[in-house]
Protein backbone atom coordinates (compact mmCIF):
# COMPACT_ATOMS: atom_id res chain seq x y z
CA UNK A 1 0.00 0.00 0.00
CA UNK A 2 1.44 3.34 -0.87
CA UNK A 3 0.80 6.32 1.28
CA UNK A 4 0.63 9.85 -0.04
CA UNK A 5 2.43 12.59 1.81
CA UNK A 6 1.64 13.89 4.42
CA UNK A 7 1.29 10.64 6.27
CA UNK A 8 -0.50 10.39 9.54
CA UNK A 9 -0.71 6.98 11.04
CA UNK A 10 -1.88 8.39 14.34
CA UNK A 11 -5.13 7.25 15.90
CA UNK A 12 -8.06 9.35 14.87
CA UNK A 13 -9.36 9.82 18.37
CA UNK A 14 -7.20 10.98 21.27
CA UNK A 15 -7.14 8.58 24.23
CA UNK A 16 -7.21 11.48 26.67
CA UNK A 17 -9.62 14.14 25.41
CA UNK A 18 -11.53 11.81 23.05
CA UNK A 19 -11.40 14.44 20.34
CA UNK A 20 -10.55 13.66 16.75
CA UNK A 21 -6.92 14.53 16.27
CA UNK A 22 -4.44 15.01 13.47
CA UNK A 23 -1.18 15.17 15.41
CA UNK A 24 1.77 12.84 14.88
CA UNK A 25 3.08 12.57 18.43
CA UNK A 26 0.83 14.91 20.35
CA UNK A 27 -2.91 15.47 20.24
CA UNK A 28 -3.85 18.49 18.19
CA UNK A 29 -6.67 19.28 20.60
CA UNK A 30 -5.43 18.73 24.14
CA UNK A 31 -1.67 18.44 23.56
CA UNK A 32 -1.29 15.08 25.32
CA UNK A 33 1.12 12.57 23.88
CA UNK A 34 -0.72 10.20 21.57
CA UNK A 35 -0.67 6.46 21.93
CA UNK A 36 1.85 4.61 19.77
CA UNK A 37 0.08 3.43 16.61
CA UNK A 38 -0.08 -0.34 16.24
CA UNK A 39 1.67 -0.31 12.90
CA UNK A 40 4.87 1.61 13.17
CA UNK A 41 5.90 3.92 10.38
CA UNK A 42 9.33 5.44 10.90
CA UNK A 43 8.86 7.86 8.03
CA UNK A 44 5.62 9.16 9.53
CA UNK A 45 7.30 9.57 12.92
CA UNK A 46 9.66 12.06 11.36
CA UNK A 47 6.86 13.51 9.22
CA UNK A 48 8.77 12.84 6.04
CA UNK A 49 7.51 11.17 2.86
CA UNK A 50 8.38 7.53 2.18
CA UNK A 51 11.34 8.44 0.05
CA UNK A 52 14.83 7.00 0.10
CA UNK A 53 16.86 10.16 -0.09
CA UNK A 54 16.84 11.71 3.34
CA UNK A 55 18.62 14.87 4.26
CA UNK A 56 20.77 13.73 7.18
CA UNK A 57 21.23 16.97 9.10
CA UNK A 58 17.48 17.58 8.97
CA UNK A 59 16.80 14.06 10.23
CA UNK A 60 19.25 14.46 13.06
CA UNK A 61 17.82 17.80 14.07
CA UNK A 62 14.31 16.41 14.13
CA UNK A 63 15.52 13.39 16.07
CA UNK A 64 17.09 15.54 18.76
CA UNK A 65 13.99 17.73 19.02
CA UNK A 66 11.67 14.76 19.29
CA UNK A 67 13.92 12.93 21.75
CA UNK A 68 13.75 15.97 23.94
CA UNK A 69 9.97 16.32 23.70
CA UNK A 70 9.18 12.66 24.16
CA UNK A 71 11.77 11.90 26.83
CA UNK A 72 10.47 10.05 29.92
CA UNK A 73 12.15 12.63 32.16
CA UNK A 74 9.47 15.09 31.09
CA UNK A 75 6.74 12.78 32.37
CA UNK A 76 7.98 11.85 35.81
CA UNK A 77 4.92 13.37 37.41
CA UNK A 78 2.47 12.40 34.68
CA UNK A 79 -0.09 9.60 34.79
CA UNK A 80 1.10 5.98 34.42
CA UNK A 81 -0.44 5.90 30.92
CA UNK A 82 1.54 8.90 29.81
CA UNK A 83 4.74 7.58 31.35
CA UNK A 84 4.31 4.35 29.45
CA UNK A 85 3.54 6.12 26.17
CA UNK A 86 6.61 8.31 26.60
CA UNK A 87 8.79 5.27 27.16
CA UNK A 88 7.35 3.49 24.13
CA UNK A 89 7.57 6.50 21.88
CA UNK A 90 11.14 7.23 22.93
CA UNK A 91 12.32 3.73 22.27
CA UNK A 92 10.54 3.64 18.93
CA UNK A 93 12.06 6.95 17.99
CA UNK A 94 15.52 5.52 18.64
CA UNK A 95 14.77 2.49 16.45
CA UNK A 96 13.41 4.76 13.75
CA UNK A 97 16.45 7.00 13.75
CA UNK A 98 18.87 4.09 13.71
CA UNK A 99 17.03 2.52 10.76
CA UNK A 100 16.52 5.60 8.63
CA UNK A 101 20.05 6.85 9.18
CA UNK A 102 21.49 3.78 7.49
CA UNK A 103 20.99 3.71 3.69
CA UNK A 104 20.60 -0.08 3.33
CA UNK A 105 18.52 -0.45 6.48
CA UNK A 106 16.27 2.30 5.16
CA UNK A 107 15.59 0.41 1.92
CA UNK A 108 14.90 -2.79 3.85
CA UNK A 109 12.49 -0.98 6.11
CA UNK A 110 10.68 0.74 3.26
CA UNK A 111 10.17 -2.57 1.46
CA UNK A 112 8.97 -4.17 4.68
CA UNK A 113 6.29 -1.55 5.38
CA UNK A 114 5.27 -1.49 1.74
CA UNK A 115 4.78 -5.25 2.01
CA UNK A 116 7.41 -6.09 -0.60
CA UNK A 117 9.82 -7.86 1.72
CA UNK A 118 8.52 -9.97 4.56
CA UNK A 119 11.51 -11.20 6.48
CA UNK A 120 11.50 -14.93 7.13
CA UNK A 121 7.94 -15.31 5.91
CA UNK A 122 7.65 -15.31 2.17
CA UNK A 123 11.00 -16.59 1.05
CA UNK A 124 13.17 -14.39 -1.08
CA UNK A 125 14.11 -15.83 -4.43
CA UNK A 126 17.50 -15.38 -5.96
CA UNK A 127 17.98 -15.58 -9.73
CA UNK A 128 19.88 -18.76 -10.79
CA UNK A 129 22.73 -16.79 -12.42
CA UNK A 130 23.38 -15.01 -9.15
CA UNK A 131 23.42 -18.29 -7.25
CA UNK A 132 25.86 -19.78 -9.76
CA UNK A 133 28.11 -16.77 -9.46
CA UNK A 134 28.01 -16.66 -5.66
CA UNK A 135 28.57 -20.41 -5.44
CA UNK A 136 31.59 -20.13 -7.71
CA UNK A 137 33.03 -17.23 -5.72
CA UNK A 138 32.52 -19.16 -2.50
CA UNK A 139 34.26 -22.17 -3.99
CA UNK A 140 37.30 -20.16 -4.97
CA UNK A 141 37.42 -18.69 -1.49
CA UNK A 142 37.17 -22.21 -0.12
CA UNK A 143 40.14 -23.33 -2.23
CA UNK A 144 42.20 -20.50 -0.83
CA UNK A 145 41.13 -21.45 2.67
CA UNK A 146 42.16 -25.05 2.15
CA UNK A 147 45.49 -24.05 0.69
CA UNK A 148 46.03 -21.87 3.72
CA UNK A 149 45.18 -24.71 6.08
CA UNK A 150 47.53 -27.12 4.37
CA UNK A 151 50.36 -24.61 4.57
CA UNK A 152 50.66 -23.57 0.97
CA UNK A 153 52.87 -20.77 -0.26
CA UNK A 154 51.67 -18.09 2.14
CA UNK A 155 52.98 -15.08 0.24
CA UNK A 156 51.23 -16.13 -2.92
CA UNK A 157 48.09 -17.00 -1.00
CA UNK A 158 47.89 -13.66 0.68
CA UNK A 159 48.17 -12.05 -2.70
CA UNK A 160 45.29 -14.12 -4.05
CA UNK A 161 43.13 -13.46 -1.00
CA UNK A 162 43.80 -9.75 -1.27
CA UNK A 163 42.87 -9.88 -4.94
CA UNK A 164 39.68 -11.76 -4.03
CA UNK A 165 38.87 -9.18 -1.39
CA UNK A 166 39.33 -6.38 -3.88
CA UNK A 167 37.10 -8.18 -6.34
CA UNK A 168 34.34 -8.61 -3.73
CA UNK A 169 34.69 -5.02 -2.54
CA UNK A 170 34.37 -3.83 -6.13
CA UNK A 171 31.23 -5.91 -6.54
CA UNK A 172 29.85 -4.48 -3.31
CA UNK A 173 30.54 -0.94 -4.49
CA UNK A 174 28.88 -1.79 -7.79
CA UNK A 175 25.73 -3.12 -6.14
CA UNK A 176 25.65 -0.13 -3.79
CA UNK A 177 25.78 2.15 -6.80
CA UNK A 178 22.92 0.27 -8.43
CA UNK A 179 21.00 0.46 -5.17
CA UNK A 180 21.45 4.22 -5.12
CA UNK A 181 20.14 4.51 -8.66
CA UNK A 182 17.13 2.36 -7.86
CA UNK A 183 16.50 4.50 -4.78
CA UNK A 184 16.41 7.57 -7.01
CA UNK A 185 13.95 5.79 -9.25
CA UNK A 186 11.76 5.12 -6.23
CA UNK A 187 11.83 8.75 -5.15
CA UNK A 188 10.95 9.85 -8.67
CA UNK A 189 8.02 7.44 -8.66
CA UNK A 190 6.80 8.87 -5.34
CA UNK A 191 7.20 12.45 -6.62
CA UNK A 192 5.27 11.61 -9.77
CA UNK A 193 2.57 9.83 -7.71
CA UNK A 194 3.21 6.81 -9.89
CA UNK A 195 0.66 4.04 -9.82
CA UNK A 196 0.94 0.85 -7.82
CA UNK A 197 2.23 -1.17 -10.78
CA UNK A 198 5.15 1.18 -11.39
CA UNK A 199 6.00 1.21 -7.69
CA UNK A 200 5.95 -2.58 -7.57
CA UNK A 201 8.48 -2.72 -10.39
CA UNK A 202 10.89 -0.40 -8.60
CA UNK A 203 10.40 -2.27 -5.34
CA UNK A 204 11.16 -5.57 -7.03
CA UNK A 205 14.37 -4.08 -8.33
CA UNK A 206 15.32 -2.77 -4.89
CA UNK A 207 14.55 -6.14 -3.38
CA UNK A 208 16.71 -7.99 -5.86
CA UNK A 209 19.60 -5.63 -5.24
CA UNK A 210 19.29 -6.08 -1.49
CA UNK A 211 19.46 -9.84 -1.96
CA UNK A 212 22.49 -9.57 -4.18
CA UNK A 213 24.08 -7.26 -1.68
CA UNK A 214 23.64 -9.68 1.20
CA UNK A 215 25.44 -12.45 -0.72
CA UNK A 216 28.32 -10.20 -1.65
CA UNK A 217 28.48 -8.76 1.84
CA UNK A 218 28.95 -12.32 3.17
CA UNK A 219 31.77 -12.92 0.73
CA UNK A 220 33.51 -9.75 1.84
CA UNK A 221 33.17 -10.72 5.51
CA UNK A 222 34.44 -14.24 4.83
CA UNK A 223 37.46 -13.18 2.83
CA UNK A 224 38.31 -10.57 5.45
CA UNK A 225 38.26 -13.28 8.11
CA UNK A 226 40.90 -15.18 6.15
CA UNK A 227 43.08 -12.12 5.86
CA UNK A 228 43.16 -11.41 9.60
CA UNK B 1 22.11 -19.64 21.30
CA UNK B 2 23.74 -23.04 21.30
CA UNK B 3 23.48 -25.54 18.49
CA UNK B 4 22.02 -28.94 19.26
CA UNK B 5 24.37 -31.90 19.50
CA UNK B 6 23.12 -33.25 16.19
CA UNK B 7 23.82 -29.97 14.39
CA UNK B 8 27.34 -29.88 15.82
CA UNK B 9 27.88 -33.50 14.75
CA UNK B 10 26.79 -32.81 11.16
CA UNK B 11 28.80 -29.61 11.14
CA UNK B 12 31.99 -31.31 12.33
CA UNK B 13 31.48 -34.48 10.29
CA UNK B 14 29.37 -33.46 7.33
CA UNK B 15 28.14 -36.50 5.39
CA UNK B 16 28.41 -36.71 1.62
CA UNK B 17 30.25 -33.50 0.93
CA UNK B 18 31.29 -33.21 -2.68
CA UNK B 19 29.92 -32.96 -6.15
CA UNK B 20 28.99 -35.06 -9.16
CA UNK B 21 29.17 -34.17 -12.84
CA UNK B 22 26.28 -31.84 -13.58
CA UNK B 23 26.06 -33.07 -17.17
CA UNK B 24 25.42 -36.72 -16.20
CA UNK B 25 21.84 -37.42 -17.32
CA UNK B 26 21.22 -39.39 -14.13
CA UNK B 27 22.38 -36.58 -11.87
CA UNK B 28 19.94 -33.95 -10.71
CA UNK B 29 21.39 -30.70 -9.34
CA UNK B 30 19.62 -28.26 -7.07
CA UNK B 31 21.24 -24.92 -6.33
CA UNK B 32 19.28 -22.79 -3.90
CA UNK B 33 19.96 -19.77 -1.77
CA UNK B 34 18.59 -17.71 1.07
CA UNK B 35 19.32 -14.10 0.22
CA UNK B 36 18.32 -12.89 3.69
CA UNK B 37 21.38 -14.54 5.19
CA UNK B 38 23.49 -15.07 2.08
CA UNK B 39 23.58 -18.87 2.30
CA UNK B 40 24.00 -20.98 -0.84
CA UNK B 41 23.36 -24.71 -0.98
CA UNK B 42 24.03 -27.20 -3.76
CA UNK B 43 22.52 -30.64 -3.54
CA UNK B 44 23.02 -33.35 -6.14
CA UNK B 45 21.49 -36.79 -6.51
CA UNK B 46 22.28 -39.68 -8.76
CA UNK B 47 19.01 -41.37 -9.61
CA UNK B 48 18.55 -44.76 -11.20
CA UNK B 49 16.21 -44.15 -14.17
CA UNK B 50 14.67 -47.64 -13.94
CA UNK B 51 14.06 -48.02 -10.23
CA UNK B 52 13.82 -44.24 -9.52
CA UNK B 53 15.96 -44.89 -6.47
CA UNK B 54 18.41 -42.24 -5.33
CA UNK B 55 21.69 -44.08 -5.33
CA UNK B 56 24.03 -41.28 -4.42
CA UNK B 57 23.71 -37.83 -2.91
CA UNK B 58 26.26 -35.05 -2.49
CA UNK B 59 26.11 -31.53 -1.16
CA UNK B 60 28.12 -28.42 -0.73
CA UNK B 61 26.82 -25.56 1.38
CA UNK B 62 28.25 -22.17 2.13
CA UNK B 63 26.42 -20.94 5.15
CA UNK B 64 25.87 -21.28 8.85
CA UNK B 65 26.08 -24.49 10.90
CA UNK B 66 22.35 -25.11 10.64
CA UNK B 67 22.37 -24.81 6.85
CA UNK B 68 25.28 -27.25 6.62
CA UNK B 69 23.64 -29.68 9.05
CA UNK B 70 20.28 -29.46 7.24
CA UNK B 71 21.81 -30.27 3.87
CA UNK B 72 24.07 -32.97 5.29
CA UNK B 73 21.05 -34.62 6.89
CA UNK B 74 19.07 -34.24 3.67
CA UNK B 75 21.69 -36.21 1.71
CA UNK B 76 21.64 -38.93 4.36
CA UNK B 77 17.87 -39.16 4.24
CA UNK B 78 17.38 -39.20 0.48
CA UNK B 79 19.94 -41.94 -0.16
CA UNK B 80 18.20 -45.22 -0.90
CA UNK B 81 14.80 -43.56 -1.16
CA UNK B 82 12.73 -43.37 -4.31
CA UNK B 83 12.13 -39.99 -5.90
CA UNK B 84 8.58 -39.93 -4.57
CA UNK B 85 9.69 -40.77 -1.04
CA UNK B 86 12.36 -38.08 -1.13
CA UNK B 87 9.81 -35.51 -2.25
CA UNK B 88 7.77 -36.34 0.84
CA UNK B 89 10.55 -35.06 3.14
CA UNK B 90 9.35 -31.88 4.79
CA UNK B 91 11.41 -29.14 6.30
CA UNK B 92 9.58 -29.74 9.58
CA UNK B 93 11.09 -33.25 9.68
CA UNK B 94 14.53 -31.67 9.49
CA UNK B 95 13.65 -29.11 12.16
CA UNK B 96 12.55 -31.90 14.47
CA UNK B 97 15.56 -34.13 13.84
CA UNK B 98 18.08 -31.33 14.36
CA UNK B 99 16.09 -29.43 17.04
CA UNK B 100 16.50 -26.22 15.09
CA UNK B 101 15.41 -23.02 16.86
CA UNK B 102 12.81 -20.78 15.15
CA UNK B 103 15.43 -18.40 13.75
CA UNK B 104 17.05 -21.29 11.89
CA UNK B 105 13.94 -22.78 10.34
CA UNK B 106 14.75 -21.14 7.01
CA UNK B 107 17.83 -23.40 6.80
CA UNK B 108 15.59 -26.45 6.79
CA UNK B 109 13.34 -24.82 4.19
CA UNK B 110 16.42 -24.33 2.06
CA UNK B 111 17.27 -28.04 2.34
CA UNK B 112 13.74 -29.05 1.36
CA UNK B 113 13.92 -26.67 -1.59
CA UNK B 114 17.27 -28.13 -2.61
CA UNK B 115 15.82 -31.67 -2.65
CA UNK B 116 12.91 -30.49 -4.81
CA UNK B 117 15.19 -28.51 -7.11
CA UNK B 118 17.56 -31.46 -7.60
CA UNK B 119 14.74 -33.85 -8.39
CA UNK B 120 13.12 -31.23 -10.62
CA UNK B 121 16.37 -30.92 -12.56
CA UNK B 122 16.60 -34.69 -12.96
CA UNK B 123 12.96 -34.89 -14.07
CA UNK B 124 13.57 -32.16 -16.63
CA UNK B 125 16.49 -34.11 -18.04
CA UNK B 126 14.19 -37.09 -18.45
CA UNK B 127 11.29 -35.14 -19.90
CA UNK B 128 9.08 -35.68 -16.88
CA UNK B 129 6.78 -32.81 -16.09
CA UNK B 130 7.30 -31.17 -12.71
CA UNK B 131 4.00 -30.41 -10.96
CA UNK B 132 3.74 -26.89 -9.55
CA UNK B 133 3.66 -28.04 -5.91
CA UNK B 134 7.00 -29.78 -6.37
CA UNK B 135 8.71 -26.64 -7.57
CA UNK B 136 11.22 -25.32 -5.13
CA UNK B 137 9.62 -21.96 -4.51
CA UNK B 138 7.79 -21.54 -1.25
Amino acid sequence: MSTPFPITDSPLVCWSCHERTIGTHFCSSCGKMLQVPEKSDYFAMFEIPRKLWIEMSGLEKKFLQLSWKLHPDNFVNASPEEREISLKRSSELNDAYRTLREPVGRVEYLLAIEGARVEGKSKQQAPPELLEEVFGLNESLDELREAKASGGDLGNLKERLTAAEKNFQDKLAEVDGELQNAAKEWDAAVDASADEAKRRIVMAKLNELLNRRSYIRNLVVNVEKELL
Amino acid sequence: MAYSEKVVDHYNNPRNVGSMPKEDPNVGTGLVGAPECGDVMKLQMKINPDTKIIEEAKFKTFGCGSAIASSSLATEWVKGKTVEEALAIKNTDIVRELSLPPVKIHCSVLAEDAIKAAIGDWKKKHGIEVPAHEKSSH
